[in-house]
């Protein structure tokens, strides 16, 4: 029986390809669209998955959850580094790591942070940052500029990469992260002490500038990260002076050049100085956890969120949006399933004449029946695992559009309604056949 | 033995045929004469089980098979008859060997094949796709997957209709050679073709459009 269906299928392998093709077209869409929209609601839940808590100054929870998770958006402004200290002394965190961002390498941002930070990621080359004016740096940063180790990169100021640069303060790519397909290929790490003792020399500098330029403003472009940080504080200047950006960054300068260009080793790590744009917190326990939010969350001066929260609040904002994805996923189910079963039944009215043929020389409808679930059976389970791989290829080539939001399309993640999809599919292309075949059986031969 | 007894067909035009009392001896050849629509194709059609008849009996070694259930008739056909068509029923994408292995589906022993190609001529063939043979020649894998599984009864339906009479001729015979000892009924248009069979049956005067009765003619 077998062998036949083989046979017959092979004869005519046009009709059998294009019928696959169809349905394999038709599921693949679904699968694929399905697939997509979990991947991408999962994937922005999971990236802030690992840090419970992330701490910053008061202003929107959505940019201090999006700006530290994803690099979008600018810091909302600044928090001094001994809540970092403070928090580290706690006893109730796993890990506490800092977040400063404001200057750029060409319009690529520059985060300054611990090796925490990365940790989990893997390095193509090189090693992590350590010393002061040390970098790693994401695959598609030394991709675009052509960069690797032991290269100088001259910062500027600012995130647009229009600011002014710190010709004196070239930072050294010392690692090259190997590529994730997330936001992180198109960032630049650095220590958090680079980038304060980058902004002394800076400073100095604007210093200088102004000096030269009665009334000029070098640091326009900082207007809004300014202004965020006054928003931040303006109501609670007592543990958080109103800081301007010059305070956000150039404090430690009052140590001096030695602080930055390491010529005292102990000044050098001195941190208590320096400001943060955010810290990012895993706490040890839930208790833990409520108790940091209860303490920090009561200070009208910072902002203290879940990232997972925040996000999942975002998702739900624009639930609408999910909705319609929803709904179109149904649309387009709904037409593969017309489409396919228009398929079968047209494959079979075409077997029609081959079914009545049989049928007079007496092969029995059973059979014919057994003969044709075999053959679609057959075009029905290839057609779906085709539809999954050609799903899962499509995830792979779109993975790229959706790295920016810092989310990992997993090909070769397979949800549970998506084996329902197959099933269906299959159930489609054999359906038809069946129901086809028992309306044959109650007519005569001759009639069919 | 074949009887057929008051056996009716109403058809959908709302015509119908009413056949006088038949009697099919077996191991004979019957050769069935009549004009087009007297209803020679569809008595083929009833004794093989592929049209069901309005009314009466067709009795094949007493056992009714108008009454009988469709799997039934499904299992006498393939067990009991080899049915010869006009237009051959032959899948055209398929070799002969395909064509014939088809019965396979039913478990049907189809190791004489080799022996019947080689009777009739056209064991060279086996592997050529249908839809590449003439029509003598697919007629003749017609007769071969009629006959290979060796069955009781024979129908053809005017197995040489599109071929000139030396083929048909020698077709026929070849088939009359193939199916000795079997009860053969052949429809046929051709007159010339009546004296290589047992019995001639004229259809003209078995069927009538109302029910009248008579006798068989030979």
């Amino acid at each position: 029986m077998l062998k036949f269906a083989l046979k017959n299928m092979l004869v005519r392998r046009a009709r059998v390809v294009l019928v696959t093709l169809s349905i394999v077209l038709s599921a693949s869409v679904a699968l694929l669209a399905f697939n997509i929209s979990q991947q991408v609601s999962e994937g922005i839940i999971s990236t802030a998955g690992y840090y419970d808590m992330i701490i910053g100054p008061a202003g929107s929870s959505t940019q201090l959850a999006m700006n530290t998770m994803f690099f979008t958006d600018e810091p909302l402004g600044t928090i001094s580094y001994e809540y970092v200290e403070e928090l580290q002394a706690s006893g109730r965190t796993n890990a506490v790591v800092p977040f400063t961002m404001g200057d750029s390498y060409n319009g690529t941002k520059i985060v300054g942070t611990s090796a925490d930070y990365l940790e989990g990621k893997r390095l193509k080359s090189g090693e992590m940052f350590d010393e002061p004016f040390e970098a790693v740096i994401g695959s598609a940063v030394a991709e675009r500029y052509g960069l690797k180790l032991g290269d100088s990169m001259v910062t500027s100021h600012g995130l647009t990469g229009t600011g002014h640069a710190h010709e004196g303060n070239p930072l050294t790519v010392v690692g090259i992260l190997a590529k994730t397909g997330t936001a992180y290929d198109n960032v630049i790490f650095t220590s958090c002490e680079t980038v304060w003792a980058v902004h002394d020399h800076g400073e100095e500098e604007h210093e200088d500038d102004d000096a030269e330029h009665t009334g000029g403003d070098a640091h326009a472009e900082d207007a809004a990260l300014e202004g965020a940080a006054e928003t931040a504080h303006g109501d609670d200047a007592e543990p958080e002076a109103p800081m301007s950006h010059a305070a956000a960054y150039s404090t430690a300068s009052e140590t001096g050049d030695a602080q930055a260009h390491g010529e005292s080793e102990e000044e050098e790590h001195d941190h208590s100085h320096g400001d943060v744009c955010a810290i990012l917190i895993k706490s040890k326990s839930f208790n833990d956890y409520y108790k940091l939010m209860e303490v920090y969350g009561a200070n009208a001066s910072l902002l203290c969120i879940n990232p997972s929260t925040v996000l999942r609040e975002v998702l739900e904002q624009v639930d609408l949006s999910t909705q319609i994805v929803y709904i179109l996923c149904a649309i387009i189910l709904l037409m593969n399933i017309v489409v396919i079963s228009v398929i079968t039944l047209l494959n079979m009215v075409d077997a029609q004449k081959e079914i009545a043929l049989m049928r007079l020389i007496g092969i029995s409808m059973r059979r014919i029946g057994q003969l044709y679930l075999i053959q679609n059976g057959i075009i029905g389970l290839i057609s779906t695992l085709l539809a999954l791989l050609l799903s899962h290829a499509c995830l792979g080539l779109m993975s790229s559009f959706v790295a920016s939001m810092g989310i990992v399309l997993n090909i070769t993640a397979v949800y549970p309604l998506e084996w329902g999809i197959m099933a269906l599919v299959f159930v489609l292309s054999v359906l038809p056949t069946m129901v086809r075949i028992l309306s044959m059986s109650r007519k005569d031969s001759l009639n069919m | 033995m074949i009887e057929t007894k008051n056996l009716r067909k109403h058809f959908t035009d709302e015509s119908d045929l009413v056949y006088r009392d038949l009697t099919f001896e077996d191991g004979k050849s019957y050769v069935l004469l009549g004009a087009s629509g007297c209803g020679k194709s569809t008595l083929l059609h009833m004794i093989a089980g592929v049209l069901t008849p309005t009314g009466g009996q067709i009795l094949v070694n007493g056992r009714d098979m108008a009454a009988a259930p469709q799997r039934e008739k499904d299992a006498f056909r393939i067990a009991k008859i080899g049915y010869i068509f006009q237009d051959f029923k032959l899948i055209d994408e398929m070799t002969v060997q395909d064509n014939i292995d088809v019965l396979k589906l039913e478990k049907v022993d189809v190791s004489r094949t080799d022996e019947l190609l080689s009777q009739l001529g056209i064991l060279k063939l086996k592997k050529r796709q249908v839809a590449r043979l003439s029509g003598g020649e697919r007629q003749r894998v017609a007769i071969a997957r009629a006959l290979v599984k060796q069955p009781e009864i024979i129908l053809a339906d005017e197995p040489t209709g599109n071929l000139n009479y030396a083929i048909g001729r020698t077709i026929t015979e070849a088939l009359l050679e193939a199916g000795r000892g079997k009860t053969l009924i052949c429809v046929t248009h051709d007159e010339r073709l009546c004296e290589l069979f047992d019995v001639v049956v004229n259809m003209n005067e078995v069927t009538a459009s109302a029910a009248k009765g008579g006798e068989q003619d030979a």
